[in-house]
């Protein structure tokens, strides 16, 4: 066996272009052992601390108008680039707008649009994949050799492309994040069906008169989800990174929508001036981050029995 | 003959997560220069663990007792990097599976030439030529142009072949061969065990081979010693091993051969499993599977020595009860061990 | 050699498609713009006959086959079209950015590489705390958004202590010192992240070769254990190592984007941007051109090199 090696067709490699997500690109069939702790069903402690961030910014996400001090769009000319106090823990902005609470209202955004984008290449890319990899021969072929195409771009490249032609706004970078993810999403599912279309229970249930369908629902689908929750935790994590990166550069939400990215393009210009203006949106972005990130690695711990990404 | 190498009293436990698992127990043993040695007994059973000693490459939770003697010199005193140069050199070693021996992004001839360029100071000419010089000598054809092939080109025994090329590139006083066959064709099988051979009588080195196999050991082995549950339990020459077995684990071991004698009859096997190393029974391990167990087993029996060549190390012998100060069991279930020492073949 | 250079030869011919099909993407950009992309570009105030100028100029009138022709014509010919705002040649906008891309990438990559494949090599078979500060390492450095990591690494470096510009830039040839200093954040910044993902590969690929077998019979050849882990372990690692290298040089192609906007280097990223904000779309097109041309280039290349290391690539790709 060759290890890891990138296909004479396929430049990226078994691997999505956003980061070495390794064994995700191979299938793994999940270990259904009972007796796991819940500690360890969570991936872990980091994995369950990974959850529990996720849970507490989805609840300050939905509470964000119960949560917020402030508005987050009331300008306050007195307050302009105030530091932190009491009644200001995070300071204010060049606006004198409350940075916590523009924080807050903020996940909404950048969480919607990650959730968005996600469950968008999901909903493509899984039949895709399932396609793909089930059916084989020429529709295979072809629809591989599209995803190598789009997968032949820098992803934040494509995105911008796509931005460049439909213009900017938090839809538009939903939906090219969404683009730029369903190739990754497909690819993974793909080869997770390609393993489990080999196994001789797939046959057997073939051979016994189970039509496409009970066998795509009983057998490939619930082998082809593991590795595609996985490589969706790690893809939110950076869809969060890159519409902070769009709305950075001006190129994802518009002013005055509060969006992390957006406020850090605005501080930039006070950075030595008021740091907090920084500093807290760009935690608010690490912390979101990182929660996936941890996510992604806890259920790859299980997905994932070689340990080849530990 | 000499003692090339000698076992003293040798133990060795792992550490693992669940306590301690106690993988080699009391083994004495000596290896003679220019001998071929077999250590046969099942799975699990410490043969892997003592070449593992000998090599110097047992794992970091491994705890050694006893000495083990090479040349005179204690190899569990030795330094990592004074057994480092002994290994390849003085002491090599040949693996069970040739699939995987070799580095598959490397070719074949370079492979063998490192090995002595880790212990000579050569120019890689030199080396290339000394390589060479081996490929041809366990037979690979067109040697010359096959230096740079990757492994994968080759067959298994191909394979196998460039292992002991590189094992014998320094000349080694002592080869071990851990099941060198077992991952091989049955064809290919003799093929390798007649090369291993040819190549002892030509250098004169030592071979301890460990197998599972009897037949194999049969094949090209002097003596044998035989291992169960990390006890060395019989020693004897392959000959009289086979003719008249002591050990009870050792007459199981041939009665679940098949023989030409007893076709048509059912293949022996025998009864219970091998123990928990992890707690292991106090006293003769094989006591629990043994058709002749008594209230002694469960005191470790010494391994003694009987007649010129043989050891045993069970309470029912009368050589082991003399050295433990025992009399011999008046109505002995075994026949009369005083069996002549004969030709081995 | 002679297999591996039929190897490379194959690969190179694979990425004739890619690269068709790229320039067809890439042309289409233009033209997929919803409405009329001439008069976005020139806004409301273009006269009639200023849209059908420029629409002529831009060959728009054409049926598509021939626009492309004559596209990618100029393009094989090093014609990218001129710059609307500025009437600048995009060649000449190119030569002046790409080596600024260039630049900050292959330096970010050089560091990344530098630190993280040695580095992961060491902690590959460390257990306790070198296992425990690299795994932080690299959980937070993948963590951490690059351009937030830039903010405060300027806040702390140029705010605090004084050490380094802000943002900016001085061409090499101008001053070499000033160019560097000027690069030394933004490489830092590009070049973390990358860190990150390179040592997790190399540790990984590390983990998995070091208890291989013939890793084995190497100690039992009695080679010193530097070069079993630098000459045999390493080798045998560097596919997946040198896959992620190449995936990761995309990504970092992608950051460059915003680290240059960040820091205000005048590179291919900053054109792009700066073209889009003045749907200057034709700079746009000729700018991600470069960039996926490059990214196509650095895959030829990562697989190459992995083919030239290990022979079992060249055999998979011919069988």
């Amino acid at each position: 066996m060759i290890p890891n090696q990138a296909g004479p067709a396929g430049p990226v490699g078994p691997v999505g272009p956003v980061g070495p997500v390794g064994a995700v690109g191979e299938a793994v069939v999940m270990p259904r052992d009972e007796r796991r702790t819940l500690t360890e069903r969570f991936g872990g402690r980091e994995g369950l601390a990974g959850w529990t961030i996720v849970f507490v910014l989805i609840a300050v996400a939905i509470l964000a108008p119960v949560l917020a001090p402030h508005s987050p769009e009331a300008i306050d000319g007195n307050r302009i680039l105030a530091a932190p106090s009491l009644a200001h823990p995070f300071g204010s902005d060049d606006l004198g707008r409350d940075v916590l609470s523009r924080v807050l209202y903020a996940f909404r955004v950048s969480l919607g649009i990650a959730v968005g984008s996600v469950a968008l290449a999901m909903v493509v890319g899984l039949p895709i994949g399932v396609l793909a990899g089930y059916a084989g021969g020429w529709s295979d072929l072809v629809l591989m050799r599209l995803i190598d195409l789009l997968l032949s771009f820098p992803a934040l490249l494509l995105a911008i492309s796509l931005i460049a032609i439909l213009g900017p706004g938090s839809l538009v970078a939903l939906l090219a994040i969404a683009i730029i993810y369903v190739p990754i999403m497909a690819r993974v599912v793909r080869s997770s069906v390609l393993v489990v279309r080999g196994q001789p229970y797939v046959r057997g249930a073939r051979a016994r008169g189970a039509s496409h369908l009970s066998v795509i629902r009983g057998h490939v689908l619930p082998n082809a989800i593991g590795p595609a929750l996985v490589q969706a935790s790690v893809l939110m994590a950076f869809a969060i990174v890159i519409e902070a990166a769009l709305s950075f550069l001006g190129l994802g939400s518009q002013p005055p929508t509060p969006e992390l990215g957006l406020m850090l393009a605005d501080g930039n210009n006070y950075l030595a001036q008021a740091p907090w203006v920084e500093i807290f949106p760009g935690l608010g972005i690490a912390i979101s981050v990182l929660a996936f990130n941890l996510i992604g690695d806890g259920l790859r711990r299980s997905f994932d029995p070689n340990g080849l990404t530990q | 003959m000499s003692a090339l190498v000698e076992f003293r009293d040798v133990g060795v436990d792992y550490a693992r997560r669940g306590g301690i698992v106690s993988a080699v127990q009391n083994v004495s043993l000596t290896l003679e220069e220019n001998e071929t040695f077999g250590l046969v007994g099942e799975s699990g059973c410490g043969k892997t663990t003592l070449s593992m000693a000998l090599m110097g490459l047992l794992p970091a939770s491994a705890r050694v007792t006893g000495q083990l003697m090479f040349r005179g010199e204690d190899l569990f005193a030795m330094s990592e990097s004074e057994h480092r140069r002994l290994r390849g050199d003085e002491v090599s070693m040949v693996f069970q599976d040739p699939a995987t021996s070799l580095d598959a992004t490397f070719g074949i001839g370079y492979q063998v030439a490192e090995t002595v360029r880790a212990h000579r100071q050569v120019s890689r000419r030199e080396s290339k030529a000394r390589a060479l010089e081996l490929l041809r000598e366990v037979g690979i054809p067109a040697a010359e142009s096959r230096y740079s092939d990757p492994p994968h080109r080759l067959s298994g025994g191909m394979r196998q072949r460039v292992v002991m090329a590189a094992a014998l590139a320094n000349d080694p006083s002592l080869l071990l061969a851990d099941e060198p066959t077992t991952a091989l064709d049955v064809t290919i099988q003799a093929q390798v065990l007649d090369l291993l051979a040819a190549l002892q009588r030509k250098h004169g080195t030592t071979i301890l081979l460990i197998a599972h196999d009897l037949g194999v050991v049969a094949q090209i082995c002097d003596r044998v010693g035989v291992m169960y549950a990390g006890q060395l339990v019989e020693v004897a020459p392959v000959g009289e091993l086979f003719a008249a077995p002591r050990h009870p684990y050792t007459r199981a071991l041939l009665d679940a051969l098949p023989s030409r004698g007893r076709r048509g009859r059912a293949l022996r096997v025998i009864g219970g499993q091998v123990p928990d190393l992890s707690h292991p029974p106090a006293g003769c391990r094989f006591a629990d599977r043994c058709p002749h167990r008594m209230d002694v087993c469960a005191t470790v029996p010494p391994l003694a020595t009987s007649g010129a060549e043989r050891q045993i190390a069970c309470w029912l012998d009368p050589a082991t009860r003399a050295t433990a100060g025992l009399a011999p069991l008046p109505d002995s279930p075994t026949p009369n061990p005083a069996v002549p020492v004969g030709d081995p073949s | 050699m002679n297999a591996r250079l039929s190897y490379a030869l194959r690969r190179l011919i694979l990425t004739v498609p890619v690269l068709i099909a790229t320039s067809i993407f890439v042309f289409l950009l233009i033209r997929l713009v919803p409405g009329d992309p001439v008069r976005s570009m020139l806004g409301i105030r273009a006269t009639p006959e200023n849209i059908a100028t420029v629409r002529s100029q831009l060959g728009l009138d054409h049926p598509l086959p021939q626009q492309y022709w004559d596209w990618i014509r100029g393009v094989l010919h090093g014609d990218l079209g001129q710059d609307f705002i500025s009437h600048e040649k995009i060649t000449s906008l190119l030569k002046v950015s790409l080596p600024i891309t260039l630049e900050l990438t292959v330096l970010a990559m050089l560091l990344a590489v530098g630190v993280g494949v040695p580095v992961g090599v060491l902690v590959a078979a460390r257990t306790g705390w070198a296992r425990k500060l690299s795994g932080g390492f690299v959980i937070g450095a993948i963590s951490i958004p690059d351009f937030w990591l830039g903010l405060m690494l300027v806040l702390l470096l140029t705010s605090v202590l004084n050490l380094l510009p802000p943002s900016g830039w001085v061409s090499f040839t101008e001053d070499p010192v000033q160019n560097i200093r000027y690069m030394i954040l933004p490489v830092v910044t590009l070049a973390t992240g990358q860190t990150a993902y390179i040592l997790r590969t190399t540790r990984a690929a590390m983990l998995g070769t070091l208890s291989e077998p013939y890793i084995a019979f190497l100690r039992a050849k009695g080679l010193r254990e530097r070069s079993i882990v630098g000459v045999h372990a390493l080798r045998n690692a560097s596919g997946p190592i040198i896959t992620v290298t190449g995936i990761q040089f995309g990504v970092l192609l992608g950051g460059a984007i915003v680290i240059e906007n960040l820091f205000a280097l005048p590179g291919v990223g900053r054109l792009i941007v700066t073209a889009i904000s003045e749907r200057n779309y034709v700079v746009v097109q000729a700018g991600v051109l470069t960039v996926a041309c490059l990214f196509i280039v650095v895959n030829l290349i990562t697989d190459i090199i992995h083919g030239l290391l290990d022979p079992r690539v060249e055999e998979a790709v011919s069988a």
